[in-house]
C-alpha cells in the first residue's frame, strides 16, 4: 500500500534518515520513470537500468531538492539527463537520436507481428506501437504531457528547453503520431484482408 | 491545414485567450469543416490521455534500495565514524595523561635544591653513534620514500574520487 503523505512529506522523512519513504516515492514515480525511460532506451532492461539510476540519483541529490518545482518534475529532468548519457553511452550520437531511420527498423519490426490477433488488438495497442516508432524527444513530451500530469512549462523545465519550443515540438509530436497510428491501422488491415 | 490544426489543439489544451476560444467555438459551431476536424482532434486527444503507462518489473522498487543501501555500506570507515567519538577518545587520552602528570609532579619531592643524579658504576649507557651506520640511514631513507610515495598515492585517489563525485 502507497503512502498517503506528500512527496515533499516524505522527501523531509527520507532526509531525515527514514528509507521507508524513500521506498514510497519510488514505488509512487517509478512506473511513470520507467515508460519515460523506456521512450529512450525501448528495451526494457535498459529502460529499468536508467530508471534505477533516475533513482539513486535523485537520492544522491535529494538534500539539493529545493521544491521550487514539483518532484516529479524534478524527478524527469534526472530522466531526461540520464537517459542522454545513457544513448551517448550506447555510442548513439546525437545526429542519430534526431535521425528519423533509425526507427525505420522498429517501424519495419511491428509490421506483420503477431497478424493471427489483429483483430483482438486495440487501439491502445497501435497507439503504443506508434509511440515506439517516434523520436526519443516526441515520445518523451507525448508522455509527459499526457501522462505525467506536466504543464507546457514543466516540461520545458525539465527538458532544459523554452515553453514555446516544447508547445511546438509537442504539436510536432502529435502530429508524428496521428501519422503512425494511421498507417499501423492501414497496414494492419490490408494484413488482414 | 497546419494551422488550423495548432488552433484547434491550442484550444483543446486550453491555451487560448478568452477572445480565440470564443472565435474559435463560434468557428466550431458555424463551419462543417472545422468541427470535423475538432472532433477528430478531440478523439485522438482522448486517446492519447488514456495511453497505458509500462511496469517495471516486480524486483523494481527493492533493486533501487538495494542499491542506496549498498552505496551506504561501501562508505569509508571514516566517514561512518561520528567526530564526537573521535573527540571523546582524545580528551580521554589527554585527561588519562595528564592526571598521570600531576600526580607524578605531586608525588616528586623538591625539598633538595640540589639534585644529584649518580650513575650507577655498573650500567653501561650505549653509545648513539654506534647505530647510525651507512646501512641503517639508507633504510631509513628508503622508508621515507615509501612513506611518501604512499601519502602522495593517497592523495591522489582522493582527489580522483572528489573528481567524479
Amino acid at each position: 500500500m502507497q503512502s498517503k503523505l506528500s512527496d515533499i512529506e516524505l522527501i523531509e522523512q527520507t532526509l531525515a534518515g527514514n528509507q521507508a519513504a524513500y521506498t514510497d516515492l519510488v514505488k509512487r514515480h517509478q512506473r511513470f520513470v520507467f515508460t519515460l525511460a523506456l521512450r529512450f532506451a525501448k528495451g526494457r532492461e535498459d529502460a529499468e537500468e536508467i530508471a534505477q539510476d533516475c533513482f539513486i540519483k535523485a537520492y544522491r541529490s535529494l538534500a539539493s531538492f529545493q521544491g521550487q518545482s514539483k518532484f516529479s518534475t524534478w524527478l524527469y529532468s534526472i530522466v531526461y539527463t540520464t537517459a542522454m548519457t545513457f544513448l551517448r553511452k550506447k555510442r548513439v550520437d546525437t545526429d542519430s537520436i534526431d535521425d528519423e531511420n533509425t526507427y525505420i527498423q522498429i517501424e519495419n519490426q511491428s509490421s506483420g507481428y503477431d497478424v493471427n490477433n489483429a483483430e483482438n488488438k486495440s487501439r491502445s495497442f497501435y497507439l503504443n506501437q506508434a509511440i515506439t516508432q517516434l523520436l526519443p524527444d516526441d515520445a518523451a513530451i507525448i508522455t509527459m504531457f499526457y501522462k505525467g500530469e506536466q504543464s507546457l512549462e514543466e516540461i520545458a523545465r525539465a527538458l532544459g528547453m523554452e515553453a514555446n519550443t516544447v508547445k511546438v515540438k509537442l504539436f510536432r509530436a502529435r502530429q508524428r503520431l496521428k501519422e503512425k497510428l494511421e498507417r499501423n491501422l492501414k497496414h494492419e488491415a490490408k494484413e488482414l484482408i | 491545414m497546419n494551422n488550423i490544426e495548432e488552433t484547434l489543439w491550442n484550444y483543446i489544451d486550453g491555451n487560448c485567450t478568452p477572445d480565440e476560444q470564443k472565435a474559435i467555438t463560434t468557428l466550431i459551431a458555424q463551419d462543417e469543416a472545422f468541427r470535423l476536424r475538432y472532433h477528430e482532434l478531440l478523439k485522438l486527444n482522448k486517446e492519447f490521455s488514456a495511453m497505458e503507462i509500462d511496469e517495471p518489473s516486480m524486483a523494481f522498487t527493492y533493486n533501487v534500495m538495494e542499491a542506496i543501501r549498498a552505496e551506504h555500506a561501501e562508505k569509508p570507515l571514516k566517514a561512518a565514524i561520528n567526530k564526537r567519538i573521535i573527540l571523546g577518545i582524545t580528551i580521554f587520552f589527554v585527561l588519562t595523561i595528564l592526571i598521570l602528570l600531576v600526580y607524578t609532579l605531586s608525588n616528586i619531592s623538591l625539598s633538595g635544591v640540589s639534585v644529584s643524579v649518580k650513575v650507577p658504576s655498573g650500567l653501561k649507557m650505549p653509545v648513539i653513534a654506534n647505530y647510525v651506520t651507512k646501512p641503517m640511514i639508507e633504510g631509513f631513507l628508503f622508508f621515507d620514500v615509501i612513506l611518501a610515495l604512499f601519502l602522495f598515492d593517497t592523495f591522489l585517489r582522493r582527489k580522483n574520487l572528489q573528481k567524479q563525485a
